[in-house]
């Protein structure tokens, strides 16, 4: 997964007669810029502005602003939410790109069908749904009720909201990769004696571990970054439902612009942590 | 033949029957092989010949529909592939990328858990049987295609398996590399003497490595042989022009001997059959390799047998050899080959040394006589079509037919078209010049007195082709008398080698004798699947029937209009009376009439 085309093929490039007209100056100097301005415009100045509002009244008021029993709470929950999504929809991506690329069924574009569901649908409908499912009006809102279970405006329901949004990710990564990849190596592990499970561990997981990881991460960055349809199914109660995000709206509906930005860019810390274990692993993996 | 239980002990890969089915379609239809202890087999085929499946069947990567696998006398048709004992070698290595050279050898060895030491042990041990000692600790990526083929060699062979198969390991390799792999490959197996399959496209290859070599196509195993006996000898079309260059003459059989076109080639030549059916004058397909093949500047300088003029056509260098394309200048219909151009002359492919090149220099354009060293008959009975029909527009029809064409252009022959306004009304004197080849009529009620009427002038096969034609997915074969199994056996063979089909044989018996007769029919249906086996090399499934012939055959056909059916008949006078219903309301399904007069005891007087 490490980005861009090859050094070799890049001199290669560089090195084809005529390349160095003004005319290709001109073109590699627009297309440059062109790309910094937009990274600039996009999402360095706001990440700038995050930063700035944060630190606006100094240092001090900054940290103070962590030190909030609701904001702990909201992190806390988060990291939670996060925590156990991940590893669930990795297990669920791998389960499905294993379907689609190693076996022929019935309904399998059906189920490739299915798997694109949560990008193309609107997060908010996506939360709709649980309320729907399992809201006090819903379907099995009774039955819930009867056995004291709460799913809406808890913890099982933002979990939920959160798994069914960030499904995808896995897959996706997965399923091209696979199947480009091939079944040669597997063959060759079973006709040696290897059995599925030995296959799996040993020769497909470090096979497919690249695309594998990059879902994770992009799974991981959805589901702390959720706002839509966890807002719809967490109710918002401070300290008990709020997510990161949540909190961050509420902060900033009380005109607590400090607050809002700090714990936003926290939000962008972790994130930026993430892709640093990324980058640590792929350079490691480069390494050998 | 050997005694069969000492067969079974020393043959480590048994295939029996095996078929092999994707959408209906055989991929592998009914291949039967057995490969012995310590020998290198190689299948050769191109592409989509069912070779590749054929291979993963063995290893147990693909089921099969039909038939057994046997490994060193263990029946494993069902047993899956780990635990099969095969070591597999993949076109594209399948080298486990993440993980060392030595990890990627010792791995079958971890399965099995086996100790680290000895692991170690056998390691060392592979890697300089495949020449990359002290290459432990690379990784796959770090190493050149041919070293990561003999990495995935040596893995193959780690946990010392009883069988080693090998899917075009030398496909992603450059030449250089690929002969000195080539080498290593056969030094490994001889020395472990491990029984092995190698599957190819490559027919330089299968003659540097095999022991004996099996050549596919169409899903069928078609011959099996010694490289050299293949090469010199070939039963069939497919066979004689994969493995190297043939030229394909129309020749005739006679009593004397083969003659091609005007000239008479004496029997000397080569092994002449000598059964009773071939002793009158028939057509043949005679084989002439381009290396047999001499030029001269006159007739007289020949020292082989004169074939006729030809003109040089082109002349190419191919380093060691000259190759030339000859056009011969005598038109003659009997002497056509697939190569001929729009007048009916042949064109022949020569090779020449670089001996003979200076002996005669030859130019384009130059004239000269064309002499053959050695020609080879194929055993083949069908040589050539000829369409028959009343109009000129009939017989075009007729000749577009895709089933005709499907099989002339497999067989590498021509048609040949006769308009016969006459057909099947006047009775014409015998005396008359035999028919060539196989006479294909259409199908439809005027088809019964034409055929009554080709076979008066001597025809003995008769293909009666239906208007609608589907695909052909099933053969079935019947004769009337055992008189004519041997003919309609082998006309079968030589059908189904070219059709990707499935092949049956139906015996039916008298209903009423049907538990006195049934040890009688038994035989006859094991005697005509061992002999189609053994002399034709072909693979059949027999069914026995009870009731009329007649009426059972119209049934069987009637199910499906996707089967052909070939018909061997004695008696004259059958077609007319019993068979006439058949072929008049089977008028969907392409009928092969094979008709072998019982004359084996007049010709038995006459030599």
């Amino acid at each position: 997964m490490s980005g861009g085309p090859s050094q070799q093929l890049l001199s290669e490039l560089a090195s084809r007669p005529g390349g160095n007209s003004w005319a290709d100056k001109l073109i590699r100097w627009v297309f440059i810029s062109l790309s910094v301005m937009f990274l600039a415009a996009l999402l360095i100045s706001p990440l700038m502005i995050v930063l700035t509002s944060a630190f606006a009244k100094g240092a001090s008021i900054y940290l103070k602003s962590f030190v909030d029993e609701d904001t702990f709470a909201a992190i806390r929950l988060t990291l939670t939410i996060a925590l156990i999504v991940v590893p669930l929809n990795t297990l669920f991506g791998i389960a499905a790109a294993w379907a689609i690329a190693k076996f022929e069924f019935r309904g399998k574009s059906i189920l490739i069908t299915a798997i694109d569901l949560p990008i193309a649908v609107s997060p908010v409908i996506s939360g709709l749904i649980y309320i729907l499912l399992f809201g006090s009006q819903g379907w099995f809102g009774l039955w819930l009720q009867a056995h004291d279970i709460s799913v809406i405006f808890a913890l099982p329901g933002m979990l939920l909201a959160t798994m069914f949004v960030t499904f995808p990710y896995v897959a996706r990564e997965l399923i091209p990769l696979m199947q480009q990849l091939g079944n040669d190596e597997e063959e060759a592990a079973i006709t040696m004696g290897a059995g599925g499970l030995m296959t799996f561990i040993r020769v497909t997981l470090p096979k497919i571990r690249w695309g594998l990881i990059y879902g994770m991460i992009l799974t991981n960055a959805r589901a702390m970054g959720e706002f839509g349809a966890v807002s719809v199914v967490s109710g918002h109660i401070r300290g008990l439902t709020n997510t990161m995000p949540l909190h961050i709206e509420i902060l900033y509906n009380e005109y607590n612009y400090v607050g809002a930005f700090a714990v936003a860019s926290l939000l962008m810390v972790l994130a930026i942590i993430t892709l640093l274990i990324k980058t640590v692993i792929e350079w490691r993996g480069l390494r050998g | 033949m050997p005694d069969p239980l000492s067969v079974l002990t020393s043959m480590s890969i048994t295939l029996d029957q095996i078929t092999k089915r994707y959408q209906n379609t055989p991929v592998v239809n009914d291949v039967s092989l057995e490969v012995g202890d310590g020998e290198f087999f190689v299948l050769l085929g191109a592409s989509g010949s069912g070779k590749s499946t054929l291979l993963r069947a063995i290893a147990g990567l693909t089921g099969v529909d039909h038939g057994r696998i046997s490994l060193h006398g263990r029946d494993v048709t069902q047993v899956s592939p780990r635990k099969r004992e095969v070591g597999f070698v993949f076109q594209n290595y399948a080298l486990f990328k993440h993980m060392s050279v030595a990890d990627n050898i010792e791995f079958a060895l971890r399965v099995r858990g086996v100790k680290s030491a000895e692991r170690r042990a056998r390691r060392q041990e592979l890697l300089k049987l495949v020449a990359l000692e002290g290459m432990d600790d690379r990784l796959p990526t770090q190493l050149s295609g041919g070293q990561q083929q003999r990495v995935a060699v040596a893995r193959a062979l780690a946990h010392k398996p009883q069988v080693l198969l090998m899917d075009e390991p030398f496909g992603a390799l450059d030449a250089k590399i690929r002969e000195e792999l080539r080498r290593t490959i056969r030094e490994v197996q001889r020395e472990l003497k491990i029984s092995t399959i190698l599957v190819t496209h490559d027919q330089e290859e299968a003659f540097a490595l095999a022991d004996r070599i099996g050549v596919m196509n169409l899903g069928r195993l078609l011959e099996v042989g010694r490289p050299e006996e293949l090469y010199a000898r070939p039963a069939t079309r497919f066979v004689a022009t994969f493995l190297g260059a043939a030229n394909l003459l129309l020749a005739r059989q006679t009593a004397q001997g083969i003659r091609v076109g005007a000239t008479p080639v004496t029997t000397s030549l080569d092994k002449l059959d000598q059964r009773a059916e071939l002793r009158r004058e028939h057509e043949v397909v005679a084989m002439l390799r381009p290396e047999e093949i001499a030029l001269a500047e006159h007739r007289d300088s020949l020292n082989s047998i004169y074939l006729g003029a030809g003109k040089v056509e082109t002349i190419g260098f191919t380093g060691a050899f000259e190759r030339l394309r000859v056009r011969m200048l005598e038109a003659d219909k009997a002497t056509l080959s697939a190569d001929a151009d729009e007048d009916n002359l042949a064109i022949l492919d020569v090779t020449r040394t670089q001996h003979e090149q200076r002996l005669l220099p030859l130019t384009v354009g130059q004239s000269v006589a064309v002499g053959v060293r050695r020609i080879h008959v194929l055993p083949t009975p069908l040589s050539s079509y000829s369409v028959y029909a009343t109009t000129a527009v009939a017989v075009e029809t007729l000749k577009q037919h895709p089933l005709l064409v499907d099989l002339a252009t497999r067989m590498k022959t021509r048609i040949i078209t006769h308009v016969e306004p006459h057909l099947g009304q006047v009775v014409p004197t015998k005396s008359q010049a035999p028919l060539a080849g196989v006479a294909v009529i259409a199908a439809g009620s005027n088809a019964v007195t034409q055929l009554e009427w080709l076979l008066q002038r001597g025809t003995c096969e008769v293909l009666i082709l239906p208007e609608q034609y589907v695909p052909i997915t099933r053969v079935l074969i019947h004769w009337t008398g055992e008189e004519v199994r041997r003919a309609t056996l082998s006309v079968a063979a030589s059908v189904l080698r070219h059709v990707p089909a499935e092949a049956t044989y139906l015996n039916i018996l008298p209903e009423t004798e049907s538990e006195a007769s049934k040890p009688a029919g038994m035989r006859e249906l094991l005697d005509a699947r061992s002999e189609a086996q053994a002399v034709h090399g072909l693979e059949m499934r027999t069914e026995l029937h009870y009731g009329d012939t007649v009426p059972l055959l119209q049934r069987e056909l009637s199910q499906q209009n996707s089967h052909m059916l070939i018909l061997g008949v004695i008696d004259h006078a059958d077609v007319k009376q019993r068979f006439d219903a058949l072929l008049q309301q089977s008028a969907n399904c392409p009928v092969l009439l094979v008709f072998r007069a019982d004359d084996s005891s007049s010709v038995g007087k006459r030599v």
